[in-house]
Parts: C-alpha cells; structure tokens; sequence
C-alpha cells in the first residue's frame, strides 16, 4: 500500500506534479538530444576517417610509418594479396604505392604526400570516387592523370585541367619529377586530409619510382587498405594477418589514428557534464517540490507518526514519491528523446552553414544523430539516482518534525 | 475460526507479547490499571514565561472505563492525553501505559508502542486524504504487518460498527465531518489497541453528528469493553461520560464516577 499511497501523494497537487514531470522529461529529452548528437558526430567522424583517409586495417612494411622511405615495400606482396583474396571477412582491400615529394605549380609548391592508387581497388575501399567534385575519377587509358583535394587547389590557385608537376625520390634515391594533369578535384569534407595529398595511378607513380632501365618490374606498394565486411571481426582478421604475415606490420584503425579513440572519450565526457548539469537543475527542482509537498503535509505527517508510521516509513514513503514522481516523467523524456535520435538518424541533423568551421576539424555537417540502446538505461538509472539524492533531504526534515507539535496545531 | 475484532490479537502467529520490547503481557493485567500517572507535571518553558500545564497529575484509569477529561480551554486537558499517549513527555513524575514505562521507550520505539497499544482520534486531520475509508482503517494494519485478508476483514467489520458500511470506499473529502470522526473510531480501534484516545472529538461536529459519534463510542465501551478516554468541553458530551475529571490550571479539580452509564 506504501507504493500507492505515495504514487497517490502525487497527484494531490496535479499541477504541481505535472509541472516537475514535464522538466524531467524536457530534460530528459534535452540529454538525449546531446548525447545522440555527440555520438553520431564522432561516429560520423570515425566512420569519415576510415573511408576517407585509415579503412579498418592497414598493412606496412615495419620500418614505413618512422623513415617513409619508398624502398620499404610490403613484401611478399603477392601472397599477401592471395591470402586477403581468400579471407571471407575481408571486404575489399587496396594497395597504394606511397611517395612524399612536392608538388609544384606557376604559382607555388608545397609538401604532399602522393598516393599512387589502383583506381578500381581505390574506389572500393574509399570515398574518393564519391567525393569527386568537378571533373571525373580516373579514366582508363590515360597516363598521368591527377586527382586533388578543392582545399588544396584553392591554395595552389590550379583548376581542373590544369596542369601540375610531383618531385619526389626514386627507388635509388635520385629525384625524379613527373607532369600530370588534373582530371577531377575532390572534396572529402575534411580539409585537413584533402590538404595533404594528391592521388594518381599506382602504374604512373611506379613507373616513376623505378629507374628508367626498369621498367616492367611491378609496381612497388607501401601500404595496404583494407576493409572488413564487420567492422566486429576487425581484431580476428588483424590476428590472422599478423600469423601468416609475422613481419608486417599490421594495424587497426585506433591503433593508426589514436586520437579517434580521445576524441570518442572526450565526446563522451562531454554529454556526461552536460547530463550532469541537467540533473543538477532537475535535482534543486525536485527537491524544491518535495519540500512544499513535506511542508504542506505537516500535520498529516504528525498524525502518521502518532498512529505508529515510524520514521523509516515515513522516510522511505518521501523518498518512494520523489522517486515516482521522477519517473513519472522518464517515460515521455526517453520517448522524445529516442523519437528525435531516430528522426534525425534517418534525416540528419544539418549543419551546412558551419561547414567551413566543421570541415577544418574533418567533421561532417549532415550529423546523423546515434545511441548506443544503454544511453537510455544509463540516462534513467542516472535519474533515479538524482531523485533519490533529491530525495533525502525533504525525507530527512519529514523525520525530524515532532509529532506533538504537528498535533498541536490540528 | 470465527473472527472476533474486539478480543486482543491472541493465536495470531505473532508469538508471546506484544511487540516493542514490552516483557508484560496485557492480558495478564486486565484489572489493573491499564493508565497509571503518578504526580506528572509538564511545563513548557520555551517562551518566555514558564507554563505550568500539568501540575501533580495522579490518575489511575481502567480498563472498560468510558472516562471524560474535561475543563476549559488551556486547562491542560490536551497537554495530558498527549503525554498518556506518548507524544509527549512529561517534566516530572511516572507514567505507566499497559505496565510499560513509556518513559523509557526511545522516539522510534514510542511510534511502535503508539502503533500496537494506543488508538487515536484527533480533532481533525485524522485521515490519510488520498486513502478510502476502507484504506485508513486497513493502514495500521499494515503498519502491524498483517495479512491482507485479516486487514480487510478487520475494517470492514469495524466500518460496520461504527455504520459505515456504505461509505467504505469512499475518501476522506466524500465524507461528512460526522462520518470522518467514526472512521477515525474505526481506525483507531483496527490496532486492537489498550484503549483508544481522543482529544475533543467533537469539537468540529454539529450536535446531531457528535451525539451519532458519541453513542457509537459508548456502545463499543459497553458491549465490547473497549476504554476510551476523551476530553471535551460540551456539557451534552461530558453528560455521557461514566467517569469525568475536571481540570483546572493543569490539577485535576474534581473525578467523579457515575455508577450508571448515561444513555
Ligand atoms: N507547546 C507549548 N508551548 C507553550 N505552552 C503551551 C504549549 N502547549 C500548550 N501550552 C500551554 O499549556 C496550557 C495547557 O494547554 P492545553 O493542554 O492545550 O489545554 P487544553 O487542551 O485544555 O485547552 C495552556 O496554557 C497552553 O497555552
Ligand atoms: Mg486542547
């Protein structure tokens, strides 16, 4: 009977009541609001990451990622390639040859990373095709065609069809150079990446790599992309590569880009304060209701407590409304807030008019809102403790009043 | 087992005495007093002049008795019935409830003792608002931990005696002032309680109702023994009265017992 005489307390100031479940929705649905939108933009950030620039896994030669020179070639490359062709939780994979040089135009050069692609495998395991602004992907049949980033293009003050010279070393070391002419300007909508590298075909860039009187000898490659079909079965197939393939050097994607993994905790500390703070209103809110509601009730508390409802009861009987009374309000809170991370999953949130600012940071400006389904049990279980802090106090000064003075005044 | 809701609770799985800590047991002391004060006095000094509410109080009630505390207002009368149910404690003297020192009983432990051995009707404010007729009688029940079963048909049964067999499910607010004051009886009675106390009763009802109530009181003290202690200031209540104390200035001026009860 406790339960329903202290669900029934509550509607004994209807409005009162109605007033404190609406802002426990309100901020309920406000916590869920950010929440869904901070991890779909850092799942939006991940997933733009490992499309546009890591994939799931990349394979090296040991020594690559400290000395980035062109001679440490993954090897042996072709039982590599016929080990992924075999493993079923491979999606696609592509093999880049790798060059740092410059590249230079009429009007300036700068430093870039030159990726030599194979444009089927490419378009596969990457945005890039997709991210083609102006111009067109690779065309088969041309030599030396070169796709750059929008950004980069802009600083380099070269259009499409322009034309633009890669300086960079050899194989034995000697610098070489080569004139290739932009086909397409693409736009990944993270700058930082479209800045820092240009693409063109593996067969130009291995042709350059290898001295004049080698030609014919494959192309050499550095890296290898791949995708898996899971991104769950990510960690079994790295164990399998790293077994058959002892000296590669074989990584998933948080390992390449740690700061995926900061910035998803940051993220996440991030909507906890904000969901600290909404409970901290909800919390002075709550307790301010249930004080008036404690007030109020003086000499009925006085009478319970002369007819033998002792102070655990009449503690626990506060502390059960304040709880309902919360709850109450989770319900309408958990669905306006799942209904808004639907809605704007489906429909993404857009922020295109920040998009330059977005951008420079490699962020997305269509957020696809998400939850992971324990966003809104953490959310409930954090206002049940909230109401049963908010709780104590009025409870508390409930126990302290005394019955005969309460009495007194009947 | 046919139900008997005026005996004491006895072969109810509850083992031994009454709970609480008491060691007595009640039954054992049917012709002793069931109320024993010895020369309390209650002053409250919390304002600025000291206020002799109860001055050497000596008071022995029965079991059975149908006793009246009557004097005019400020005369103590409310001081003393809190202090005999161990709302408040007195600044000197003994008090003895049931054989229990109440004295003694810690805050918590009297709320216990109040629960199981003392039944109480206020003025007003007696009922739990958002609870039904039936819900308020059943309450102390619950508070007792007794089955459901037992509860309902324990308060249905009482709500009955006091003749409010229709108004069960009905609240507080649905209720005339009469009607409240008689499930306030019905409440007070659920806990088979020593005696029951109630401190002006009448004070908020037209005649009609307090002369309902009061025949309802004396009719459960006459056919079923049950001890009621009450104070008031109208004469047509205190005429009903089998026993009246009159106090003045916080001593008892006067205890007369009337051989017949008025009916
Ligand atoms: N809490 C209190 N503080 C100070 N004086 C009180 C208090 N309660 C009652 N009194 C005083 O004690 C005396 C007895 O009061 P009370 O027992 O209420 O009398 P009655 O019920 O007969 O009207 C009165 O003078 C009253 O003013
Ligand atoms: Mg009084």
């Amino acid at each position: 009977m406790l339960p329903i005489l202290a669900w029934r307390n509550i509607w004994r100031n209807p409005t009162r009541s109605l007033v404190v479940i609406l802002a426990i929705s309100m901020g309920i649905w406000a916590a869920l609001f950010m929440s869904g939108f901070a991890t779909g933009m850092i799942r939006d950030y991940i997933d733009s990451n490992i499309s546009n620039v890591v994939g799931h896994i990349q394979i090296h030669h040991p020594d690559y990622a400290r000395e980035k020179d062109v001679r440490l070639q993954v090897d042996p490359l072709p039982g590599l390639e016929a080990f992924l062709a075999s493993q079923a939780p491979v999606r696609a994979y592509s093999a880049r040859t790798l060059a740092t040089g410059m590249v230079s135009t009429a009007n300036g050069s700068r430093g870039i990373l030159i990726q030599g692609v194979r444009p089927d495998q490419e378009a596969v395991v990457s945005n890039l095709r997709q991210n083609i602004r102006e111009g067109t992907y690779f065309e088969e049949g041309r030599k030396n065609q070169i796709l750059l980033g929008q950004p980069l293009a802009e600083k380099l003050h070269v259009k499409l069809r322009s034309k633009v010279v890669l300086t960079f070393q050899d194989l034995e070391g000697n610098i070489t150079n080569g004139a290739f002419r932009i086909v397409g300007l693409f736009n990944s909508g993270n700058t930082p990446f479209d800045e820092s590298r240009v693409l063109v075909q593996a067969s130009d860039l291995g042709g350059l790599l290898h001295p004049a009187d080698q030609t014919g000898t494959p192309d050499p490659v550095h890296e290898i992309v791949l995708l898996c079909r899971d991104p769950d079965s990510l960690v079994a197939v790295q164990k399998s590569l790293q077994t058959a393939f002892p000296r590669l050097l074989i990584e998933n994607y948080r390992e390449l880009a740690p700061e995926l993994e900061l910035y998803e905790s940051q993220m996440k500390s991030v909507s906890l304060i904000y969901l600290t703070i909404i409970m901290l209103a909800l919390i002075f809110g709550i307790i301010n209701t249930m004080m008036m509601a404690v007030l109020e009730r003086f000499r009925e508390l006085g009478m319970l407590m002369a007819i033998g409802m002792n102070k655990g009861r009449i503690f626990s009987m506060i502390v059960m409304e304040t709880v309902l009374l919360s709850l109450a309000g989770a319900p309408l809170g958990l669905l306006l807030g799942g209904l808004t991370i639907h809605y704007f999953n489906v429909n993404g949130l857009d922020l295109s008019a920040f998009a330059k600012s977005l951008n420079q940071y490699g962020m997305g400006t269509d957020i696809r809102f998400d939850a992971d389904p324990g966003v809104y049990w953490q959310t409930a279980m954090m206002l049940v403790v909230t109401a049963f802090l908010a709780s104590l106090y009025p409870a508390w000064k409930a126990i302290r009043l005394k019955p005969v003075e309460a009495i007194r005044k009947l | 087992m046919t139900y008997a809701p005026f005996k004491d609770w006895e072969n109810d799985g509850r083992k031994g005495a009454p709970r609480g800590g008491l060691t007595s047991n009640l039954k054992n002391q049917i012709i002793m007093a069931v109320i024993k004060l010895d020369k309390v006095s209650k002053i409250y000094d919390a304002g600025k002049i000291p206020v002799q509410a109860l001055d050497q109080v000596n008071l022995e009630i029965e079991r059975g008795e149908f006793t009246a505390i009557v004097g005019p207002s400020g005369s103590g009368k409310t001081t003393l019935l809190n202090i005999i149910g161990g709302l408040d404690r007195p600044s000197s003297g003994d008090i003895e409830v049931g054989g229990v020192d109440v004295d003694q009983l810690s805050d918590n432990k009297l709320i216990d003792f109040r629960k199981d051995h003392i039944g109480f009707v206020f003025q007003s404010y007696n009922l739990i608002p958002v609870l039904t007729a039936l819900e308020n009688v059943e309450f102390v029940m619950l508070l007792q931990k007794r089955s459901r079963k037992e509860r309902l048909e324990r308060a249905r049964e009482l709500l009955q005696a006091v003749g409010l067999e229709d108004k069960m499910d009905k609240r507080p607010s649905e209720l005339s002032g009469g009607q409240q004051q008689r499930v306030a009886v019905a409440r007070a009675l659920a806990p088979k309680p020593s005696f029951i106390l109630a401190d002006e009763p009448t004070a908020n009802l037209d005649s009609t109702s307090a002369g309902n109530l009061l025949d309802i009181m004396a009719k459960l003290n006459a056919q079923e023994g049950i001890t009621f202690v009450f104070s008031t200031h109208d004469p047509r209540v205190i005429e009903r009265a089998r026993r009246v104390v009159t106090l003045v200035d916080g001593a008892i001026a006067s205890d007369v017992r009337k051989s017949e009860p008025v009916q």
